[in-house]
């Protein structure tokens, strides 16, 4: 076990002497100082050698920035001697041993509770901060951003799961359902925070918007798909359809009534879409929405009614602007675009509310029990058609209100952005998180939207590997990768 | 409340399944139906529960027609249980039966959404109703508990905790002692005279003709679709005309 | 006239190739009620398994006779193998999953071989040429001009679909198909490896797409990434209009559906840009009105 533990120290030793050519990279620079991967390394290392529960994460993380690090360097055509050496060590550590049970983690009293909450949602914040910017924005600067940002996951993946080794996330889950409140505020303020940190620059607050505006978007089709259980395969259509009724709008009204007439024409189309659900079942309905959603883009395509722009779009939406003040400028000590995150920010946590508030209701456990089993729920007095109805409906409008805030941020809406890939991607967010899950959705449509951004030498394989997730996540998680 | 069957008949394609039954189940009553395989029970049972419109005749509730709509059925006092039970198997006991207390709380969609104080009242005073039917039947500490990981016994008791919690004026039970033990089924005849103490009719279907005709008020025999003989189970388990038609080779094979 | 004429008959040849997509998936919604939504995308790799044939291993001045037999085998290998593989390592694992799991591991399967092949094979991020196959002759009947591929897919569709009916209902395999799809677990005690059915359906199912693709490919002349998803929905429309689970509504449905695209592209508002569009109303429609199809039985609610 000890030399498990000090193999992956022993690794960022190595690559010092192999690649002297190459120490002017930024990547490989200071080949005797410990940052970059090589602090990750170590300390998983050290993580490894005191704890021992942690010492399987910790594997997984070593082995993990050992690939990234192995698979670029082949990539460049360099050998790579510290990284076969670190991986030997990760999986080393991975190697089933003794184990010292899970410690008892006692509720705390209300007090405590709060402090560790706040504690524990500022450490989110940060770590979410630090992974955004981890291996910088631009590729022209650092060719080997991906790389840093992947080793970086890979340390983040091995600090969960460690801290999940100890039980410490499932003691945090409990505490912040016992303190729902409270902690949905303090991670409301966390979140608000973020263009104060590391990630305060107008190209982060832009990706971490556009990130809000699909992780809203996802939790509405956690509604439909993850909590009444029926398939929407043409979901991305009810973001198109806000989206370019508010383009449509910008002009004429403010934002506020642009938005709500987003939503009120997304749900309404919700209903249209949901109607078959009466008659439809499974499958079929699977189906019928992917119909809907093809029937939208083709005539989104071909500017059905001079509505869409088609092929040329609709372009030069007017920025939300209020009090004076258009939400692309910055303001104060404030980046630009932070005025949009916050609106994101702001419509992610209602989506969060709405999604748990319903889920815990007689509507919620209505739409439970028709995922469950549909004959069964209306032998139990479940009016199940109108309560599919109204999954359609609350999940088209909130798809309808991102829509809305999509338009204005981005400043140009077209149809291509509402295609049937975006329907999977969101899909394969919510899979991937958990379907029915509240963070599930968040944590999805973060990493399916970081991921290309980061990683633009994987975006050809992008679709591909949701495809492959899809696959994968059915076949051996298929309650998703968050839950427990 | 008495739920009745008025001359019913049932045909699918051209087979035959109920043949002009008629039927009341009186409130604060155990009915029991029996009858040998292919008899009509779980036909019967369907029209009852609003599965299924019957050819012709008529289910009354308390003189008013039921709809054929299992929804309807519930929400006029009808519940059921399943043969093969189907629970939500991926819900807590909990939820299950808070399912089955739907059609009984009233919380609109904007409440639901805000859990304002009286969405939160409404909330507490179903939860509170629901823990008291798993404690009637029995699974008081199961609450937590999803379905599926409850034990074959307690998941036929949490369906009919799941049904009671509709407020149901009849409940009907489709086989509930199938693949118990004497004394499961023994536990299941009391708690079936518990409901009935609380003022609900109850239907039984069962094979298990001793465990009918010792804890029924009154027998129905239905053999190929028509209602052959009912009374009081001492009367209808000497009958010959059941003795031949069903239980002739039980009683043989005992 | 001529227009309608001309119209109706490259309806017919669209019907007829979309029919040999269709029985796959009617096959296989006919024995485990899965849809499988990679079934078009099995169309697709075997248009590319010929155009690989073709393009890479055939010599240029391949004569036809030769080339066209070549090229189906190729087809009917890569369409069979990557079925196989499909059933095999995404649809028999989930045996007994949650309800949506099979559906979301369909659109998985099919998203994955779009993007391995547009991104692997050469040249396919854009539409390749099909090998043109007949010298450009064609039939003309009056005023209406069917290529000579257009009369071999109007010929070998139909063919195939008898063909396949007579097989299902006289052989051993087809009885044990029919038994399973009605019962499967009794048709297990009937000694029925249901497994082995349900590869043997995708195989059937596959080889028939297989054909499909390369007549697809020689009528159309070109063949991109995105047939197969495409195609696919027009023949799942088609299998579920001809009543899903039956081999002549199958073919019924998809001559329906070729019908309408190319008569709506003519003469209904929005013209060839909505003619897509049409058939998925017409899909809507179906499913809500009517989800037995033409041929199909209406099925039982459950309880």
């Amino acid at each position: 076990m000890l030399v498990g533990a000090l193999l992956p120290w022993a690794s960022t030793v190595l690559p010092g002497g192999a690649y002297p050519d190459r120490a002017t990279l930024q990547f490989f620079d200071a080949p005797h100082l410990v940052s970059g991967f090589r602090l990750h390394l170590v300390l998983l290392g050290v993580l490894a050698a005191l704890l021992s529960r942690a010492r399987k994460p910790a594997g997984i993380g070593v082995a993990v920035i050992a690939l990234v690090h192995m698979g670029f360097l082949i990539g460049l055509g360099a050998p790579s001697i510290g990284g076969p050496v670190a991986l030997a060590g990760g999986l080393l550590l991975m190697w089933p041993g003794l184990t010292a049970p899970a410690p008892e983690l006692k509720p705390p009293g209300p007090a405590v509770a709060r402090l560790v909450l706040l504690v524990a949602f500022a450490a989110l914040v940060w770590l979410v901060s630090e992974t955004l910017t981890a291996g910088g924005q631009s590729r022209a600067t650092n060719p080997y951003g991906g790389a840093e940002f992947l080793a970086f996951c890979g340390l983040v993946l091995a600090l969960a799961c460690a801290l999940s080794a100890y039980g410490v996330l499932a003691w945090l889950a409990a505490l912040t359902d016992r303190h729902r409140f409270f902690a949905f505020s303090v991670m409301l303020v966390c979140a608000l925070a973020l263009p104060f940190t590391d990630a305060g620059t107008g190209y982060w607050m832009t990706v971490a918007s556009t990130i809000g505006v699909y992780a809203a978007t996802a939790i509405g089709l956690n509604i439909v798909v993850g909590l009444a259980g029926l398939l929407d395969l043409g979901y991305v259509a009810f973001l198109g359809i806000g989206a370019f009724t508010a383009a449509n709008l910008a002009h004429v009204v403010p934002f506020p009534v642009a938005a709500l007439a987003g939503t009120a024409t997304a749900g309404i189309l919700g209903i249209v879409v949901g109607a078959p659900t009466l008659r439809v079942r499974g499958d079929y309905l699977a189906i019928v929405t992917l119909a809907f959603g093809e029937i939208f883009f083709r005539a989104a395509q071909n500017n059905i009614g001079g509505l869409t722009g088609g092929a040329n779009s609709i372009p030069g939406i007017p920025p939300i602007s209020m009090f004076g003040h258009a939400f692309d400028k910055p303001l104060g000590v404030l980046p630009a675009g932070s005025l949009y995150y916050a609106v994101t920010v702001v419509m992610v946590a209602v989506a969060m509310v709405m999604l748990v508030n319903l889920r815990h209701s007689r509507t919620g456990r209505a739409w439970a029990a028709i995922r469950e089993d549909e004959d069964v729920a209306r032998a139990m007095g479940v009016r199940t058609g109108r309560a599919k109805i109204l999954a359609f409906l609350v999940g088209s409008m909130m798809a309808g209100l991102a829509g809305a805030v999509f338009a204005h941020k981005l400043g140009t809406v077209g149809y291509e952005s509402f295609d049937f890939s975006e329907s999977v991607t969101l899909l394969a967010a919510v899979v991937l998180g958990g379907m029915g899950t509240v963070p599930g959705a968040v944590v999805g449509a973060s990493l399916l939207f970081v991921l290309p951004e980061k990683l633009r030498e994987f975006s050809d394989y992008r679709l591909m590997l949701f495809g492959l997730a899809l696959i994968l996540i059915m076949r051996f998680r298929p309650r998703g990768l968050v839950s427990s | 409340m008495t739920l009745t069957a008025e001359r019913v008949s049932m045909t699918f394609g051209g087979l035959v399944a109920l043949d002009d039954v008629t039927l009341a189940v009186p409130g604060n009553r155990i009915t029991g139906l029996i009858g040998p395989n292919g008899a009509g029970k779980t036909t019967l049972f369907n029209c009852l529960t609003g599965l299924y419109a019957p050819t012709s005749g008529r289910i009354l509730l308390d003189g008013r027609p039921l709809a054929a709509d299992p929804a309807q059925a519930m929400r006029g006092g009808v519940a059921r249980t399943f043969q093969n039970i189907r629970l939500f198997p991926g819900m807590s006991a909990l939820d299950n039966v808070l399912v089955g207390r739907h059609t009984r709380i009233k919380q609109g969609l904007l409440a639901a959404l805000l859990h304002g104080p009286g969405f939160r009242k409404s909330e507490a005073a179903a939860t509170e109703r629901a823990r008291a039917e798993l404690e009637f039947v029995g699974l008081g500490p199961e609450g937590h508990m999803p379905a599926r990981s409850l034990a074959y016994g307690d998941q036929r008791r949490l369906e009919i905790a799941r049904a009671l919690a509709g407020d149901p004026a009849v409940l009907m039970l489709d086989e509930p002692t199938a693949g118990m033990n004497g004394t499961e089924t023994a536990d299941i005849s009391a708690l079936i005279t518990a409901i009935r103490d609380r003022g609900i009719a109850v239907v039984v279907i069962e094979h298990d003709t001793k465990f009918i005709f010792s804890l029924c008020d009154h027998v129905y025999v239905l053999v190929r679709g028509r209602m052959l003989v009912d009374g009081p189970p001492a009367t209808v388990r000497t009958d010959p005309r059941v003795i031949e038609a069903y239980l002739g080779a039980t009683e043989c094979s005992k | 006239m001529a227009v309608l004429a001309q119209q109706i008959v490259n309806g017919l040849v669209l019907g007829a190739l979309i029919g040999l997509i269709a029985l796959g998936y009617t096959m296989v919604y006919g024995i485990i009620q899965l849809i499988n939504f990679a079934h078009g995308e099995v169309f697709m790799v075997g248009a590319f398994g010929a155009h690989f044939l073709a393009r890479y291993v055939l010599p240029e001045d391949v004569r036809w006779y030769v080339a066209l037999p070549a090229m189906c085998l190729a087809a009917v290998a890569v369409s069979i193998g990557v079925a196989v593989a499909m059933e095999r390592l995404a649809y028999r694992p989930l045996i007994g999953a949650h309800r949506l799991a099979p559906l979301i591991t369909a659109l998985g399967v099919s998203i994955l071989l779009q993007e391995v092949v547009r991104v692997f094979y050469p040249g396919a991020t854009a539409p390749l040429a099909f090998p043109r196959m007949f010298v450009e002759g064609h039939l003309a009947i009056g005023p209406v001009t069917i290529l000579w591929t257009g009369v071999l897919a109007l010929a070998v569709a139909p063919l195939l679909a008898a063909a396949l009916h007579i097989y299902v209902e006289r052989s051993r395999l087809g009885r044990a198909m029919r038994a399973t799809a009605q019962d499967p677990d009794t048709a297990r005690l009937m000694g029925i490896s249901p497994n082995r059915v349900t590869l043997a359906t995708f195989v059937i199912g596959a080889g028939l797409a297989g054909v499909g693709a390369v007549l697809y490919g020689i009528h159309y002349t070109q063949i991109d990434t995105a047939i197969g998803f495409q195609n696919g929905i027009f023949a799942f429309t088609a299998a579920v209009l001809g009543g899903i689970g039956s081999i002549r509504g199958a073919m019924l449905g998809a001559f329906c559906i070729g019908l309408v695209k190319s008569l709506a592209g003519q003469y209904v508002w929005g013209g060839v840009q909505y003619d897509y569009v049409w058939v998925f109303v017409l899909l809507i429609l179906v499913l809500m009105f009517r989800p037995q199809g033409f041929l199909g039985r209406p099925e039982g609610m459950r309880a």
